[in-house]
């Protein structure tokens, strides 16, 4: 692949240009981050997402952290994250007025993202079937805690809840057993909901272009959860054994050595000893030996896996040695140069010093009002034939209801993206 | 328990995808899993293997009725390739050959395999398929209008592109790692590959995206999704928060463990239950949740304590706080402390292992989340569905994970054309 092949400047060799996403017009009633994380998704792919809030802003306005500790539901960063270059409206869905221009809008419509279980959206009368039966034409993506159906159904969750019930949290934490399994950072259950969501409006796309019907597509945060737990559920369903969370590293049936390795300046790289295989014990051993520290590794018996492994407490403890007398960086990237697979662990600050990352244009100036340019994460997808759109920043409340609401626009005539 | 052969061999697909032909060359996770999605809502996936170095699920120790259970890292020595569990539950409803792509006879069966498919994916190291001469320009005079799924962990342009990856490597290079722990002390970070899932259901998207594009416009495209810019886009507001107010996530209170900041929770956290190693989430975010709580537990004293009068003396009182909530929780099994405070309508939630999910839950039970298929080897066993339901739209679930080679006939007769002749002499060549 050539350099420019692929990335966020505007050379696509594509013959159409257009995204498949281009004249998709989403309805985003969803307040949750697992359904806004899915308009966020489809955003940066070009389609025309309109946030519907409530009078006062989406429950996400609320939420820090905010731009300088302010609390300002215009500057709350959370609801950055989510909402960018969406369109947002105000409505208030428990009036039979604004619920009627809900449907005028969803009339137009191709896909509409929902947050709310069953029992809530009787209550507004949104049940996600009526909305379909309503609107045939309409993709009804639901992304709640537990689904809309099932005994959970109506449980309340939230982040904690959610990947604890779904079953990832368990594999995370510590070796110590003592310290409660501790809860991996940045909204993943909602992440893994959105993810699917995303995925379910695609099929449902896909489904609709030969039969011209929507559907509803009813993603569940739990399940999402559920089915993402790697080794977990096959050490079940096979074995039936349940594996035991180890310090950021692979909860296992049984205790595995430390991975984490802390530098000279602190910082940690993530490294697995594997020393089943020759070649990267070759490289590591030589990479020791650029340093003087490979102690007796390079003596012949080492050659020998069986040796290998019955030292492996003092191999480990040679390797330890050699990452506490370097910088993280240095270990990271000598590492890497020798094909051995070491990750630093990066704090989220140091990305945006990050070479790599830089030269792929992945984080992108979004200018925001009173605050500047601020870069954003770029799209996670990239393809040749057509670039990712450039949305600006999340909506202030109530921006684009003239534009939205118009009689002209909310007449229009269903788009045809995505047909 | 054997499948009745008829219910192995393939046959007319359902789902949105009918019609779509994958040749996979993808292992791993990352690959087989995104691959995955597609073979169960109708795509035909062919999954290439080299007979001599089967994919790796097939070789990790995790089996069914085996003695003593072994970790990741434990392989057997010779392992029988149509015993592994993980495999099977990554590759089913795909179709399985073997092709030898270090001999030329081998490179132009694939090319063959490639001129009757639209899409090609794969998440070898970098320079593998250019070494096969794959490129996305050979590919597309192959097929004009083939989609070309490159999945790897730093993407296919930049200094880092032949850094080597997995599932650990992502998480700690993209910050997934960094910000997860206890305040003060190393990361805890994730207990499993995080990104081997999210990045695989990244690409699953991405080739969605592609088809419908050619759908569309009738275009083929190359797809480049680096595993560390997808974890970088799943941090969430941490990454407004450091480049916008220069917050460090180096400062001596953070990560915040099972403490949510955002908004001020209290109590929010982990508990301790009857049992080993047993535990319950419980997470009340404001006035009214606190409310349901304290009834449920029976309206203690210390509740009325000034330091609990508000959420925010609840959170600037955390210790104290949990403190009580563990004394309550520890007589009480995880299940029971979700099944009473979610009745009364609180946040909370057993700390599930995978034996719940598997046993103990209703809701994945009612919802069908894991279903069985048969395998000739292995027998019945478990899958991981899809975590959601479409009105419309169903998974096509024909068949378990294809043993090695199985579909070797099918795939080069039925579909490439080779006669039985031709096929037995690729197969005493090496070749399939």
């Amino acid at each position: 692949m050539s350099e420019q092949a692929i990335d966020h400047s505007h050379d696509h060799s594509g013959v159409s240009g257009r995204t498949p996403y281009e004249g998709l017009r989403i309805i985003e009633i969803a307040t949750e981050p697992g359904g806004e994380d899915v308009g966020q998704m489809m955003v940066l792919m070009g389609a025309d997402v309109v946030k519907v809030e409530p009078p006062g802003g989406a429950s996400g306005r609320f939420i820090g952290p905010f731009v300088g500790d302010e609390p300002d539901p215009e500057n709350s960063l959370n609801f950055w994250f989510y909402n960018r270059g969406k369109q947002s409206i105000v409505l208030d869905l428990t009036t039979e007025t604004d619920r009627d221009r809900l449907h005028v809008l969803l009339e137009g419509a191709d896909v509409v993202i929902t947050s709310t279980s069953a029992v809530e959206s009787a209550a507004l009368d949104l049940r996600a079937e009526s909305l379909s039966e309503r609107h045939p034409h309409l993709i009804v993506a639901s992304v709640t805690a537990f689904g809309l159906t099932g005994p959970w159904a109506e449980y309340k969750a939230s982040e904690l809840i959610s990947l604890g019930a779904g079953g990832p949290l368990m594999s995370c934490g510590y070796d110590d057993h003592s310290i409660p399994p501790i809860l991996p950072g940045g909204n993943q259950s909602a992440h893994t909901a959105a993810a699917f969501g995303h995925i379910g409006i695609l099929l449902a796309l896909l489904d609709r272009r030969r039969t011209g019907l929507g559907q509803v597509v009813d993603v569940s945060v739990h399940e999402a959860a559920a089915v993402t737990c790697e080794l977990a559920n096959p050490y079940w369903f096979y074995p039936r054994v349940n594996v035991q969370r180890q310090t950021c590293r692979h909860a296992q049936p049984t205790p595995t050595s430390p991975a984490l390795f802390q530098c000279a300046d602190g910082r940690y790289v993530y490294f697995a000893l594997v020393l089943a295989d020759t070649k990267p014990w070759h490289s590591l051993v030589s990479w020791l030996g650029e340093y003087g520290l490979e102690a007796d590794l390079g003596d012949p018996e080492f050659a020998e896996v069986s040796h290998r492994q019955a030292r492996f407490p003092h191999i480990q403890g040679v390797v330890e040695v050699f990452f506490l007398l370097m910088d993280a960086n240095t270990a990271y990237h000598e590492g890497q140069a020798r094909q051995l697979p070491i990750g630093i662990l990066n704090a989220p600050e140091d990305l945006f010093d990050d070479e790599h990352l830089a030269a792929r244009q992945f984080f992108v100036p979004v200018d925001v009002d009173g605050v500047g340019p601020v870069p954003f994460p770029g799209a996670p997808f990239r393809f040749s034939a057509f670039a990712a759109a450039d949305p600006g920043p999340a909506p202030h409340l109530d921006e684009n209801s003239l534009s939205v609401l118009s009689p002209n626009v909310s007449a229009a005539a269903p788009t045809t993206g995505g047909q | 328990m054997t499948n009745p052969v008829s219910t192995r061999t393939p046959g007319r697909r359902t789902g949105p995808l009918t019609g779509v032909r994958v040749a996979d060359f993808c292992w791993m996770g990352v690959g087989a899993v995104a691959t995955r999605l597609l073979a169960d809502f109708g795509a035909e996936v062919i999954k290439i293997e080299d007979r001599t170095r089967v994919d790796m699920p097939r070789r990790l120790p995790i089996y069914k009725g085996q003695g003593k259970a072994l970790s990741y890292g434990e392989e057997l020595s010779k392992p029988d390739p149509n015993m592994g569990g993980l495999f099977n539950n990554y590759s089913r409803n795909k179709l399985g050959v073997t092709i030898n792509m270090r001999t030329p006879e081998g490179r132009e069966l694939a090319d063959c395999l490639i001129t009757k498919s639209n899409v090609v994916t794969e998440n070898f190291a970098p320079g593998v398929m250019e070494r096969w001469g794959l490129t996305f320009a050979r590919l597309q005079q192959l097929n004009p209008s083939i989609i070309y799924a490159r999945m790897s962990g730093y993407g296919h342009t930049g200094p880092h592109t032949e850094y080597r990856s997995y599932g650990p490597v992502v998480q700690a290079v993209s910050g997934l790692s960094h910000i997860s722990g206890l305040p003060g002390r190393e990361p805890s970070g994730w207990g499993l590959s995080y990104m081997d899932n999210l990045a695989a259901y990244y690409n699953s998207a991405a080739l969605l995206m592609a088809i419908l594009h050619r759908e569309e416009t009738g275009e083929g495209t190359e797809i480049d999704v680096s595993a560390v810019e997808a974890g970088i886009s799943l941090l969430g507001p941490v990454i407004l928060d450091v480049n916008v107010n220069k917050r460090s996530t180096r400062r001596g209170d953070y990560p915040t463990g099972n403490r949510l900041e955002h908004p001020h929770a209290a109590p929010h956290g982990v508990y301790p239950c009857a049992g080993t190693d047993r535990w319950a989430a419980i997470a009340v975010l404001d006035q009214s949740e606190w409310d349901l709580l304290v009834d449920v537990l029976g309206s203690p004293d210390w509740a009325n304590d000034p330091m609990f009068s508000d959420q925010e003396s609840r959170f600037a009182h955390q210790d104290e706080l949990d403190t009580h909530i563990s004394a309550w929780t520890l007589t009480r099994t995880p299940h029971e402390v979700m099944d009473v405070l979610q009745a009364r309508g609180v946040r909370a939630a057993a700390v599930q292992t995978a034996e719940d999910l598997s046993e103990h839950d209703p809701q994945i039970a009612f919802r069908g989340t894991f279903f069985e298929l048969d395998h000739p080897v292995i027998g019945p066993a478990l899958f991981e569905g899809m975590p959601m339901q479409m009105s419309r739209t169903a998974p096509d679930n024909w068949r378990s994970a294809p043993l090695v080679a199985e579909d070797n006939d099918y795939v080069f007769g039925e579909i490439l054309g080779l006669s039985a002749d031709e096929r037995g002499e690729l197969l005493d060549k090496g070749v399939i």
